[in-house]
């Protein structure tokens, strides 16, 4: 095995091999930039599964550019044998090891995401207590807007340490939990038969789904959750305010009235 | 149940007669054909609204199409009593231990004007009509009073299960008893017709339901033919010709023993078979827009009028991709959705009734309405005073509701 010199690995660098690596560099850019407006925008005109799939495609797209971007570059500058490939990698890793280690942490937690996809680009998660929908996913974090409109901007390197919860795991099936709370002394059969026909009526369910209502017991009443599928995971919100309207209604022609929890309480 | 298929294929009525749900199956076409719809659709779909002209249905080529009177003598609607006498021999004959029969089949299948006329058929004078109430909705035990009421212990039909519920919490007590009594074999010899899509949703309501419903065959490109060819027969001695306007290859009739030697058949049929989904009405309307006359026969036609041809009757067939089909507008909310997966789910509803069941108001649901109308997917039948979707706008309406997540037929 020859020295390991760094300065000799670069030492061929003409200004011609400079240009057409910028070019790549910025024909590369270019591509990433369009691919990464460009295809949400088309999703975001499509429905269901097809929309998720565009969605996830975008940073699978992005890696794929960025390898071949390095496969394309490397030769041009430099003569690719084992030893230059050593020098450059070994400074690099130094370099990264003692200036960026954090930014090389979410990096390398980036590329993690990508082949054990805890979260998709259209995936709903809650991260240390921030919940919302991701919508991209960068080379160092991904970002998520709540329902609030709020973007917040998750390092990938969150991974190795936070719980992660994700509301449908690359699917378009997100289940909704609607509560009630009610007096007691009524008939429980009665409205939970109520409260699964409310849910089966409402236009924006999933019928294919299971729509589930269970019961117990609080001190401070009976507690009824309305478990159903809303047609697409971005109308969750729309889905729980339709439920709860329908439901308080239904429950209010029944005669079953609501509690509150007493202030204290809370 | 197979010798049930074997002996009505012969009827051009009803081709294939009436098979059980779970062997339906979609009619195929070349992938050539299925590539390119996947890659129009999604090119529609993408750029719907872009251009909100194209909306409704349009002819792309120069011919002339038929006149109301050509499409009477070439392709009429069908003769829903012949189907209903089919219907009721080929329920006899498959019938099992329950006295109770099923026939649930896709919008625009006529199975609903079938059982219509099979009850106000005096001659035939066998089933009582059993029609909705007013009032839809009603409590247990209501519902239960008036199933009570109603004759049930003579042979009955109901033409259409979706007319009996509301997509409403009170609104599903009708359907329920009756499937109840059903069920406990309460009832007496009835028949009972069902939209598929009302189907669908009462099958995922009562998981455990199973009444081994029957449907009609699905309209292949060879059943189509037969039926297509029948249609006009009664108008023409020898049946229709009809041809390619742009290539010149046979469509009508279907059968290769039928034409000449060297005569080749086109596609057109097995096309048309998958974009209608085998669903006879759609396909009848697909046909109907897709029929084209020479200019010289336009000029002929009243001479011909009340004479009865002795040749057989000839036109041209426009090929599909002239034939640009209403596709639904886009929206940035679910509007029209669902007022067109209500319309499908209860074969037609009253601008009222469309309000109770999507939650909308009465100033949204009218724009929307007047907005669907406009791009030819529903239109308002005065006879019974409801909102219907179009034959020609089904498929579209259906790709798009299940492309957004809308629980679909299984058809």
């Amino acid at each position: 095995m020859g020295d390991l010199d760094l300065s000799g690995a670069f030492s061929g660098i003409t200004t011609d091999a400079l240009l057409e690596a910028l070019f790549l560099i910025v024909l590369a850019s270019i591509v990433i930039m369009l691919a990464q407006n460009l295809l949400p925008r088309v999703a975001h005109t499509l429905g269901g599964k097809p929309r998720l799939y565009l969605l996830a495609s975008v940073p699978l797209l992005r890696l794929v550019v960025i390898v071949a971007t390095i496969i394309f570059v490397v030769p041009v500058l430099v003569e690719p044998s084992f030893e230059n490939m050593v020098a450059i990698f070994g400074a690099l890793a130094l370099a990264l090891g003692f200036a960026f280690k954090d930014y090389a942490n979410s990096l390398i937690a980036g590329i993690v995401t990508l082949y054990e996809m805890p979260y998709r680009p259209g995936d709903w998660i809650e991260v240390n207590g921030q919940y919302g929908e991701v919508k991209s996913i960068g080379t160092r974090s991904a970002e998520i807007v709540t329902p609030d409109d709020d973007v917040v901007i998750i390092p990938h390197s969150t991974l190795w340490t936070a719980l992660i919860a994700n509301g449908n795991d690359g699917t378009d099936n997100l289940m909704c939990v609607t509560e009630f709370h009610v007096e007691p002394h009524h008939e429980v059969s009665a409205v939970l038969s109520l409260l699964r026909d409310m849910a089966y009526t409402s236009p924006w369910v999933k019928t294919w789904q299971p729509v589930s209502v269970t019961v117990r017991n609080t001190p401070y009443g009976m507690q009824y959750k309305v478990k159903a599928y809303p047609l697409a995971p971005r109308e969750q919100f729309r889905f729980i305010t339709d439920l709860t309207a329908r439901g308080t209604e239904a429950l209010a022609s029944e005669g079953v009235r609501m509690v509150s929890v007493p202030v204290a309480a809370v | 149940m197979a010798k049930v298929a074997e002996k009505q294929v012969v009827h051009p009525q009803l081709p294939g007669g009436l098979i059980p749900l779970e062997e339906w199956r979609l009619p195929e076409t070349s992938v050539h054909r299925s590539v390119k719809d996947a890659i129009r659709n999604a090119w529609t779909q993408v750029t719907t609204g872009l251009s909100p002209d194209d909306e409704a249905f349009e002819s792309l080529d120069d011919l002339p199409m038929l006149s109301r009177g050509q499409i009477e003598r070439f392709a009429p609607d069908p003769d829903y009593g012949r189907i209903a006498s089919l219907l009721l021999a080929s329920v006899a004959d498959s019938q099992g231990n329950n006295p109770v029969s099923f026939l649930v089949a896709p919008p625009f299948s006529g199975i609903r004007k079938a059982l219509e006329v099979l009850a106000d058929d005096d001659a035939a004078g066998v089933r009582n009509l059993i029609m909705p109430p007013e009032n839809l909705l009603l409590s247990d035990s209501d519902a239960s009073e008036w199933w009570d009421a109603c004759d049930l212990s003579t042979p009955w039909v109901i033409p259409e299960l979706a007319s009996f519920w509301l997509r409403h919490r009170s609104g599903l007590a009708l359907v329920r008893e009756l499937l109840r009594r059903v069920a406990a074999n309460e009832v007496g010899d009835g028949l009972i017709g069902c939209s598929s899509w009302c189907w669908q949703f009462w099958s995922y309501y009562l998981p455990d339901a199973r009444f081994q419903p029957l449907t009609p065959a699905p309209m292949d490109s060879g059943k189509l033919g037969l039926w297509l060819g029948g249609l006009a027969a009664p108008a023409s001695d020898s049946g229709v010709v009809a041809r390619m306007a742009d290539t010149g290859l046979w469509v009508l009739p279907s059968d290769p023993d039928a034409l000449g030697e060297g005569n080749k058949t086109a596609n057109f049929l097995r096309d048309l078979a998958a974009l209608s989904r085998g669903i006879p009405g759609v396909a009848l309307g697909i046909w109907q827009k897709a029929l084209r006359a020479r200019p010289e026969e336009e000029k002929l036609e009243s001479k011909e009028q009340g004479e009865r041809q002795s040749v057989r009757a000839h036109c041209w067939v426009a090929p599909l991709n002239k034939l640009s089909l209403p596709v639904v507008p886009s929206s940035s909310g679910r509007g029209l959705e669902f007022i067109l997966h209500a319309l499908l789910l209860h074969d037609g509803l009253g601008s009222d009734r469309l309000e109770l069941v999507t939650g909308m108001k009465g100033h949204e649901v009218a724009p929307a309405l007047n907005r669907l109308l406009r791009a030819d997917l529903v239109e308002y039948h005065e006879s019974d005073g409801v909102w219907r979707v179009t034959p020609l706008g089904y498929p579209a309406i259906r790709r798009q509701l299940q492309s957004d997540g809308f629980p679909v037929d299984a058809f």
